[in-house]
């Protein structure tokens, strides 16, 4: 078609300046509509076109192709060149187009994920993720899109890099739920499990004025964790979450409630029955490995509680308390929390005693300064933001205008200070 | 694919960049499409996430290697039963899982360099949990005969009783620098100015 290749020559032509990608752009968003309709005669168009040099172009090209549905024979077919596109493209021209190339990259996920391997897409992704953001506290649609590869490629280590950076500017509330629920799966995997309560507690007290089920979920896994965690879990929740959350969340997860109840008593026997019976449902919600680990850690729930009342303890004695089978199992046991380090505590074979130590920590050291210093520089930074935030919004118009309303309609000085009457 | 970066942290023993190296690698040959599965290098892969002491990740790799390669490589399962070893915390099982393969001349190295690891590791495990262990334990622990660990103990200080068969730790003090410098001062001087505004 004549057009089309007009089109071919206008985007290799006219992608070298600022001045003439923009006129470019005009062009394509005219073209949008007869590129769509031509979608399966696009394909041979991508190899005319150099995806660095005519990013723009191409994309809106790719946006085309990707728009109808898809077979998965086309879908082998175009994977390859979207994550070539991806690895290649210019930011200053994709930037220019942020949605088309959002578009593009989820439907890329979509195929990666037919065809059945999400592992093609956990790099490609990535780099979409470091392309699309303005900085690395951004946070865009691409980054749930980037984690959920991970976690169905199972490649855990390289989403935990991506975590590991402040959030401070978000683009849709949704994406903040699904990269923190996400998230928070990908630090159990790796049992990173302080971050992975960050994260979830994140899902649970962010704003929402209806219940979503991505919170509920969140809120079984964030259950679970804490007991895992902290070996205890209270059902309030901090005052800054919504009312929806605080009046229903519970509602939803009624069986991880009752198994945070049973594990309070400290009754192993207890506990794994209950699991047993309400197996199921945890199957179901696939949350049974998780639930697992609440029942072994409710060993070492139970040894930490010995520590709270006993300076020396014989491994007879803790077997017989905590309900192992023999003193070489508590052993075995009390030397995994050493090596973990949950517990302070030294064995003695020859008697076949524990001995129960205080932290040795000292907070003297250069190491402990070294990292109370970094917390409080990001603490300071992090002061610093919120003041910037305050100010502006201070005279966003919005915010005065719903301010003003709640005002007094005079103030006090408004009054005159004449006396009402003059006595004459 | 290109293998040399691999290639260079095998030589130079930084046995600590391999995961890291082979993830990437991995990622970037399944981006461009590449069939890497059957040449990959997986013994070394999940030797790397074992010499790290990540078996999370080793046992995701694992997962995901297809279960013809998992069949026809010896040498890799060889290489995860170590890694099983490791999740189930059976010490001594580490070393005999070690110890139970004949490795081939490319895992060779890596293999010997995880040994020393470990056994440290083990060591210092023993001395920040025992007051008092018996000579077998010891054994079992370290990967030695009850003669060789017995020995390796008293050049660290430790006390052997031959009659009880018994070992007492004894820990070596360590003395590091505590050294503060000028710039402490200056962050001492932001924190004041940070609060007072």
């Amino acid at each position: 078609m004549g057009s089309l290749e007009g089109l071919v020559i206008q985007i290799q032509g006219l992608s070298s300046s600022a001045g003439d990608i923009s006129r470019l752009h005009v062009t394509l968003k005219q073209a949008e509509e007869s590129l769509r309709s031509e979608s399966t005669r696009l394909y041979p168009i991508l190899n005319q076109l150099d995806p660095s040099n005519h990013s723009l172009g191409y994309l809106y090209i790719l946006d085309a192709c990707t728009s109808a549905s898809i077979s998965k024979e086309q879908a082998a077919t175009l994977v390859p060149y979207i994550a070539r596109f991806i690895s290649l493209c210019v930011p200053e021209q994709i930037r220019l187009a942020p949605e088309k190339f959002m578009s593009v990259c989820k439907r890329f996920k979509d195929q990666v994920v037919l065809l059945g391997t999400p592992i093609r897409g956990v790099a490609p992704l990535m780099a979409a993720v470091r392309k699309l953001q303005n900085s690395s506290e951004h946070l865009t649609t691409l980054h749930p899109e980037f984690l959920l590869l991970c976690l169905l490629a199972k490649f855990y280590k390289i989403g935990l890099s991506i975590l590991e950076e402040d959030i401070f500017v978000v683009d849709q509330p949704r994406d903040l739920f699904l990269y923190c629920y996400y998230g928070g799966m990908i630090c159990i995997g790796q049992k990173r499990f302080r971050k992975a309560l960050e994260l979830l507690h994140n899902v649970v007290t962010a704003p929402m004025s209806t219940i979503n089920a991505i919170a509920v979920e969140a809120y079984k896994k964030y259950i679970l964790v804490s007991l895992i965690h902290h070996g205890q879990f209270s059902t309030s929740l901090p005052k800054y979450t919504s009312s929806v959350a605080q009046r229903n969340l519970k509602n939803f997860c009624q069986p991880y409630i009752e198994l945070a109840n049973s594990y309070s008593t400290g009754k192993i026997a207890e506990l794994e029955v209950y699991v047993q019976t309400n197996g199921e449902k945890f199957e179901s919600d696939n949350n049974l490995g998780l639930v697992n680990q609440v029942v072994s850690s409710m060993y070492k729930r139970n040894i930490q509680r010995l520590t709270q009342t006993y300076l020396t303890l014989s491994l007879q004695d803790i077997a017989n308390t905590v309900q192992l089978n023999s003193p070489k199992e508590a052993e075995m046991h009390v030397l995994q929390m050493i090596q973990d380090g949950e517990i302070f505590a030294t064995i003695n074979q020859k008697d076949g005693m524990v001995r129960f130590l205080e932290d040795p920590e000292q907070y003297k050291s250069c190491e402990m300064i070294e990292r109370i210093d970094s917390s409080i520089q990001r603490i300071m930074a992090l002061s610093r933001k919120l003041t910037t935030m305050e100010e502006q919004t201070s005279c966003d118009p919005l915010y005065l205008g719903k301010a003003g309303r709640e005002r007094q309609r005079f103030d006090f000085d408004d009054f005159d200070t004449v006396p009402q009457k003059f006595n004459i | 694919m290109e293998f040399s970066s691999l290639t260079e942290a095998l030589a130079s023993k930084s046995y600590e960049k391999i995961p890291d190296i082979c993830d990437n690698l991995l990622l970037q040959a399944a981006a461009e499409g590449v069939a890497y599965e059957d040449d990959w290098p997986y013994a070394i892969h999940l030797l790397g996430h074992i010499y790290v002491d990540d078996i999370n990740s080793a046992r995701f790799l694992w997962k995901s290697i297809p279960s013809a390669i998992k069949e026809t490589q010896l040498e890799l399962v060889a290489v995860w039963k170590i890694g099983q070893k490791l999740w189930t915390r059976d010490y001594g099982g580490v070393h005999e899982a070690i110890r139970g393969f004949d490795w081939s001349q490319e895992v060779q190295c890596l293999v010997a360099g995880f040994s020393e690891l470990y056994t440290k590791r083990m060591f210092q495990l023993l001395l920040s949990a025992y007051s008092t262990i018996s000579i077998q334990d010891a054994a079992l622990f370290l990967g030695m005969n009850e003669d060789d660990a017995t020995n390796y103990v008293l050049q660290q200080g430790w006390v052997v009783d031959p009659a009880s068969r018994m070992l007492t730790v004894k820990k070596q003090a360590i003395v590091t620098e505590q050294k503060l410098d000028a710039s402490k001062l200056q962050r001492l001087t932001e924190y004041v100015f940070h609060l007072e505004h």
